[in-house]
């Protein structure tokens, strides 16, 4: 068991936190450019949130109000590991209200509640270079990101219209930020890009394994790649709705049980907030 | 003129500083630091609608020519103008001197090349319609459907059918793999369309139809082309005029009929005979 009075604040050593801030302070600067940083060995496994980790820690102050989640959930085994480790080496306190949050760092989700200003979002990324799934030669990633030549990316998204009629990216889709360089946002899903354009919070996204960070300012611009006579199509539930709360407008959750499948909300702090205010309203 | 080379020169290697004279006609390789001078000052026109053949022996600096003009390779030295190409005052400017986006959309949009290996040419991870519009929306095309079209028009174009449009280059012969490089090249309407040995390794009638398919497409579309070859035939074949190269070097230029019938370097007349 860590006890705060043991270690430093907020784990890392002042220069692993100086080197990461430095890193950061880059990819603020170059909205969507991939920024490489020597990723340190952290207490938890790597591919389980280190990148994201290492971000959270390097950027938390006594000051601050830390909620975590994994697939839009606070109360995943995950998110509560991450939560009680930063909590344990900062002492800071633990929030699943997305709106007292100071810093969130997610899995795979943005959150319902519009984020606002002052916020940070840290996202924990698996594979941080979207050029990737098209261009194996590191060299020539970094000359195409400078050249702003997507192209590559955009057979991609002509292929799978050619013979799906829409992309089947699911997560991950490709956006571009402020007009120049495209990056991936993390494994999040379509529904969800949209609430990256003109942001009011700050989006830090750290990858552990690939030891890379970037980042989205607030304000900044951020449009998924589509054909413009190909309007961009995030995931419906038609008919469907929250059957805890009821929601329609929100991502839900397929969950497949013996009787069927049920839909409940992804982001269960927006689920408990809209069950709390609706019993508000029949007590009062 | 579309095309002006002037001096253009490539080394590889580091160079002594006297390669270039040190090295000519007799030997690429230069004596003092062992540099390989693969194209020694080579000055060339090339005018619009225009169709030059380049011949020479293996090694000659064919190849890195045309990879020169295509921007595939930095020049070591010398200047290369493009019709259109102009500076703030209007005056024309060598393109080894745009900024690189620049360089790109000139190569994206007024130049294609196509290569002697397929898998050079072609991305074997995208479909055959896949690579046609990869050319196309390097011209910053963003609408799927005029890309969809433009890419079934070349696609017929070359004689296939429009039904395999969507397949991928492994299920397509060699010939059939040269053809939609060709259609991927004429996807974007380009000004001046690069070959390096396009017919080498097929087939002789699979030869004869792609080359009757070039000259087809080139009086249609009127794009200017500069062919490498080893085989005279393609070369009588395809060209207007033709330079000939040795060790880097342009040792004859002319109407392609006289330096066939008539060629003047002892080299050349060596390489008709043999090669006739
Ligand atoms: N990347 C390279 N590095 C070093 N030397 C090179 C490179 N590419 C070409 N060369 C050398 O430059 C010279 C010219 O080569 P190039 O490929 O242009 O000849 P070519 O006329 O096209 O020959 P071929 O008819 O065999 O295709 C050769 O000596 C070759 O070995
Ligand atoms: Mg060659
Ligand atoms: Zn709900």
């Amino acid at each position: 068991m860590i006890r705060p009075s043991e270690v430093l604040f907020g784990f890392l050593d002042e220069d692993a936190k100086k080197e990461i801030r430095r890193a950061l302070l880059k990819a603020v600067a170059l909205p969507g450019y991939i920024v490489p940083f020597a990723s340190r060995e952290m207490p938890i496994a790597r591919g389980w949130g280190t990148g994201g980790l290492q971000v959270s820690l390097s950027i938390i102050t006594e000051k601050d109000t830390l909620k975590v989640i994994d697939q839009g959930c606070d109360g995943s085994v995950n998110a509560v590991n991450i939560r009680d480790f930063i909590s344990s080496v900062t002492g800071v306190p633990e929030t699943e209200d997305t709106t007292k949050a100071s810093i969130i760092q997610t899995r795979h989700r943005v959150p319902e509640h519009q984020l606002t200003e002052g916020q940070i979002i840290v996202y924990q990324v698996p594979y941080p270079e979207v050029l990737d799934s098209v261009e194996p030669d590191t060299a020539r990633q970094k000359e195409m990101h400078a050249n702003n030549d997507y192209a590559k990316l955009w057979v991609l998204l002509y292929e799978d219209t050619s013979q799906f009629g829409d992309s089947r990216m699911a997560s991950g889709y490709p956006v571009a930020v402020n007009d120049h360089y495209v990056m991936d946002p993390s494994p999040i899903p379509k529904f969800d890009i949209a609430k990256l354009n003109n942001s009011q919070a700050l989006h830090l996204f750290g990858a552990g394994r690939e030891k890379r960070i970037y980042a989205i300012p607030p304000y900044t611009k951020v449009a998924p790649l589509t054909f413009n006579d190909r309007p961009f199509q995030v995931e419906q539930f038609p008919g469907k709705a929250c059957e805890r709360c009821g929601c329609r407008d929100v991502f839900l959750d397929e969950v497949h049980l013996d009787d069927g499948v049920h839909y409940f909300c992804s982001d269960t702090f927006h689920c408990d907030t809209v069950l709390n205010t609706r019993g508000e309203g029949h007590a009062a | 003129m579309l095309l002006e080379l002037e001096a253009v020169s490539k080394i590889f290697g580091a160079s002594c500083g006297a390669c270039l004279d040190l090295t000519g006609e007799p030997g690429a390789i230069c004596p003092d630091c062992g540099s390989v001078v693969a194209v020694n000052r080579v000055n060339l026109k090339v005018a619009e609608g225009e169709v030059l053949g380049v011949v020479g022996e293996s090694g000659s600096g064919k190849s890195t020519l045309l990879q020169l003009i295509y921007q595939d390779q930095p020049v070591t030295a010398g200047r290369i103008f493009f019709n259109g190409i102009t500076n703030q005052e209007g005056k024309r400017q060598d393109i080894l001197t745009l900024p690189a986006t620049h360089k790109a959309r000139l190569r994206n949009r007024d130049m294609s090349m196509i290569y002697q290996n397929p898998h050079r040419g072609l991305n074997f991870n995208f479909s055959a319609g896949g690579n046609i519009a990869e050319k196309i929306l390097d011209t910053n095309e963003r609408s799927y459907d005029t890309i969809r079209s433009r890419a079934l028009h070349f696609f017929t174009k070359i004689e296939m059918p429009p039904t395999r449009l969507d397949d991928y280059p492994d299920a397509f012969s060699g010939g059939q793999q040269q053809r939609i490089q060709i259609a991927k090249a004429l996807s974007s309407s380009p000004r001046l369309l690069l070959l390096d040995e396009p017919t080498t390794g097929l087939d002789v009638s699979v030869q004869a139809r792609i080359l009757d398919l070039i000259k087809a497409l080139q009086r249609e579309m009127g794009f200017a082309m500069v062919v490498v070859s080893h085989d005279l035939g393609v070369i009588n074949h395809l060209t207007d005029l033709t330079l000939v190269m040795k060790s880097g070097c342009l040792v004859e230029y002319g109407l392609t009929d006289q330096i066939l019938e008539d060629p003047q370097h002892p080299y050349t007349q060596l390489l008709v005979s043999s090669k006739l």
